[in-house]
């Protein structure tokens, strides 16, 4: 009988407790996604999950946000595993949305299942912060509540073709590998277009299966006196190119390659990495994204500096950030702020915050377009990294361009 | 006696409908959302199962007739402004049209090299379509989110698109018990247990695998249109995953052969436990291992599928169970 009213003394403390409001002014905001946490893109989608929830875990440390009428804001991220693969993406977002009662969502990693969460997040009237998803096209299919954190493809190279400018303004002759993908045909679509406006010469316009393994058919095509080599796709092949180009002997000015030359990884290459220049969303090099910066671009600077960024996530983590992370970071921080600004978690509130939104961050400058191809990110810019010989002789990535972030001088592929 | 004047050859269809049915009348959205993976994979398993179950063909290429009918009839919808329904059935005819063609030439080969050669045309398929100019090439095709609008909106469009799903799942088991029960059925079912013997008795081989090859890729053109339809785009690496393939024979053993109700109870046993553990919290990060697991167990104790088995230990199921 005793032991009974124990048992009934603590289930009414416990209700209690339950029932209590935690405190008032709290609000949980839930924040959904699906992750690639197996299968082909599990080593990006981990990242970019890692860089959200380090800012999870700031903002919520750091006392949540605060909205005007006194509600603080918390957040907390619910997620499933989408295998890499487009089948259940749609599914899990509409549970996300109707079961998890999701407020925000981030994309999967990859454009081709973000476009897929795409279609639902605008269903239900949910903003969707796309991380992870260069590609331009789903900013072309009318969608108002798609919002991007990268750099569009169409500008993944285009600026190495600057670089070139400055380099020898001389230079006439490109030839184009690329593999065969959305993604990587994207991107060089769209340096072909840029390329041809300059007055460049497309001497040799290829694409490879993805999987590629033998470049040799494509290297041997390359013209003689061409002045720069670009394309490439994804780690693997990119990495597997670079590799033969060099074996080749191939001559060049510059060679810019999509994906893997910014990736660590990319130096077990050894000589044949030398000189590869790479296009970025992100290094932890550049650190003109400061205050100064912001102030000389009338811009506010919002959220941690670069510095801090890489120490908190590699405190966390125990490896250094690469763009994945920081563009999961800035998902977040975005998010918060857009939140913070709109003074509400209301749809229509925040969006029209995200549409003003013009500030800097430690990973870069972030505006989107509102006209034509709304939720683009026009703001950003891409980083380029090349590969270079210390004093010791030992390879580390410098960035080379733009100007602003120069770690070092751009030195030549390969011209004698 | 006439195959629908048995009990049996209701019960997968009434299923279906009922199902089907009452996920329509409850307007659940994220309900509405799980049964349209698992309806696919029916569809899917149970067209299969026309060319697998009766005949005893292997196909790796199934998805390819799922891919190609899907990016035909996207691109009907998409770049000739054509109906879902209308492109949908498109896409379903070019992949039965396209099955008629490839079986003259891989029918012919028997056992392990048909496997082959049917694991050459998904590389092939996927080739063409990268390089394929009027779908996309490499970029591959998409709809505006406009395009959902003619349909009364994304919501509406997406009910409509599953209710498309439904009948066509009901359309492939109606097909598929058809075949079962009639005399072209018996065909298939002679040249599965001996070709040789089945020719001398008078099947015609040659054709009878050729329409059962023609109808089993039929439906995946259809289901492909739909799926795509509601993904809003479609990308070579989407179209053709081989995996998808393996999981359809995956099903379909799982289900019991060369029965109406096993493969379509192989996709939804499947493809539920999958859709369970991605979002179980407590199996989460282990869905994959488990399923691996699960499927492990089934094959070495009951290979002869869920259906087969319940037919040899319960002779009165036979009936029912078809």
């Amino acid at each position: 009988m005793r032991r009974l009213l124990y048992l009934i003394g603590a289930l009414a403390v416990a209700g209690l407790l339950a029932g209590a409001p935690a405190s008032a002014a709290t609000k949980n905001v839930v924040i959904g996604f699906t992750a690639s946490q197996t299968g082909k893109l599990n080593v990006e989608a981990i990242r970019q999950i890692n860089g959200l929830n380090l800012w999870i875990e700031q903002v919520n440390e750091a006392g949540g946000v605060k909205l005007p009428d006194g509600t603080v804001l918390k957040f907390q991220a619910k997620f499933y595993d989408d295998e890499s693969k487009k089948e259940r993406v749609q599914e899990l977002y509409t549970k996300l949305i109707n079961q998890d009662k999701a407020d925000f969502l981030i994309s999967p990693y990859s454009s081709g299942l973000a476009d897929a969460a795409a279609v639902i997040a605008q269903q239900y009237n949910k903003i969707l912060i796309s991380a992870g998803a260069a590609s331009d096209s789903t900013y072309k299919k009318g969608y108002t509540l798609i919002f991007q954190v990268y750099t569009p493809a169409s500008r993944y190279l285009t600026g190495a073709l600057d670089l070139l400018a400055k380099m020898d303004p001389a230079a006439k002759k490109l030839a184009v590998i690329h593999e065969k993908d959305k993604f990587s045909t994207d991107v060089v679509e769209a340096l072909k277009k840029y390329a041809e406006g300059k007055g460049y010469q497309v001497a040799l316009y290829e694409g490879y299966e993805p999987g590629t393994t033998d470049f040799a058919p494509f290297i041997n095509k390359i013209p003689a006196g061409t002045d720069a080599i670009l394309g490439g796709g994804h780690f693997a092949d990119t990495s597997t190119f670079a590799k033969q180009l060099h074996e080749k002997g191939v001559k060049a000015k510059m060679v810019a390659l999509l994906v893997a030359p910014p990736e660590p990884k990319f130096a077990e290459l050894g000589e044949a990495a030398v000189g590869v220049i790479g296009p970025s969303q992100w290094e932890p090099l550049a650190t003109t994204y400061n205050q100064e910066t912001a102030q000389k671009l009338n811009l506010p600077f919002v959220g941690p500096s670069v510095a801090q960024f890489t120490q908190a996530y590699q405190t966390k983590y125990k490896e250094v950030p690469s763009y994945h992370s920081a563009g999961g970071y800035v998902a977040g921080l975005l998010l918060g702020e857009a939140i913070r600004q709109a003074g509400s978690t209301d749809t229509a509130k925040v969006k029209e915050a995200l549409d003003k939104m013009d500030l800097l961050t430690f990973y870069g400058r972030i505006k989107f377009d509102t006209a034509k191809e709304h939720g683009l990110q026009i703001g950003h810019e891409m980083i380029y990294t090349q590969w270079q010989k210390d004093a010791q002789g030992k390879l580390v990535n410098q960035l080379v361009w733009p100007e602003a972030f120069k770690t070092a001088d751009v030195q030549p592929y390969r011209v004698k | 006696m006439r195959p629908w004047a048995r009990l049996g050859f209701w019960l997968p269809l009434g299923a279906v409908f009922v199902w089907g049915l009452v996920v329509l009348l409850l307007r659940e959205d994220t309900l509405r959302e799980t049964t349209f993976t698992l309806m696919m994979f029916v569809g899917m398993a149970s067209s299969l199962n026309i060319l697998l179950g009766y005949t005893g063909y292997v196909s790796f290429g199934h998805i390819v007739f799922f891919g190609l009918g899907g990016y035909f009839g996207f691109y009907l919808l998409s770049q000739q402004g054509l109906w879902l329904l209308p492109a949908a059935v498109g896409g379903g005819i070019l992949s039965g049209v396209l099955a008629g063609l490839l079986g003259l030439a891989v029918l012919r080969l028997r056992g392990a090299y048909f496997a082959l050669a049917t694991i050459g045309i998904n590389e092939a398929a996927r080739a063409f379509v990268s390089n394929f100019g009027p779908f996309g090439g490499a970029t591959g095709l998409f709809v505006n989110f406009q395009a959902y609008q003619a349909y009364g909106g994304a919501g509406p469009a997406l009910w409509t698109t599953f209710m498309y799903l439904w009948l066509v799942t009901l359309a492939v088991l109606l097909v598929s018990a058809l075949v079962q029960g009639s005399r072209f059925g018996l065909g298939l079912m002679a040249i599965r247990e001996d070709e040789d013997a089945a020719m001398v008795m008078g099947v015609a081989a040659p054709r009878a695998k050729t329409i059962a090859f023609m109808l089993s890729a039929f439906f995946p053109g259809i289901i492909g249109t739909l799926y795509f339809f509601k993904n809003g785009n479609v990308e070579p690496g989407d179209a053709f995953q081989l995996h998808m393939s393996i999981e359809a024979l995956v099903m379909i053993m799982l289900g019991g052969q060369g029965t109406v109700v096993g493969p379509a109870l192989g996709a939804v046993v499947y493809q539920g436990l999958r859709g369970y553990l991605l979002t179980s919290p407590l199996f989460k990060s282990l869905h994959l291992a488990m399923a691996g697991l699960f499927l492990l167990l089934i094959v070495l104790f009951v290979p002869a599928g869920a259906v087969g088995w319940l037919r040899h230990r319960f002779p009165r199921l036979r009936k029912v169970l078809t």
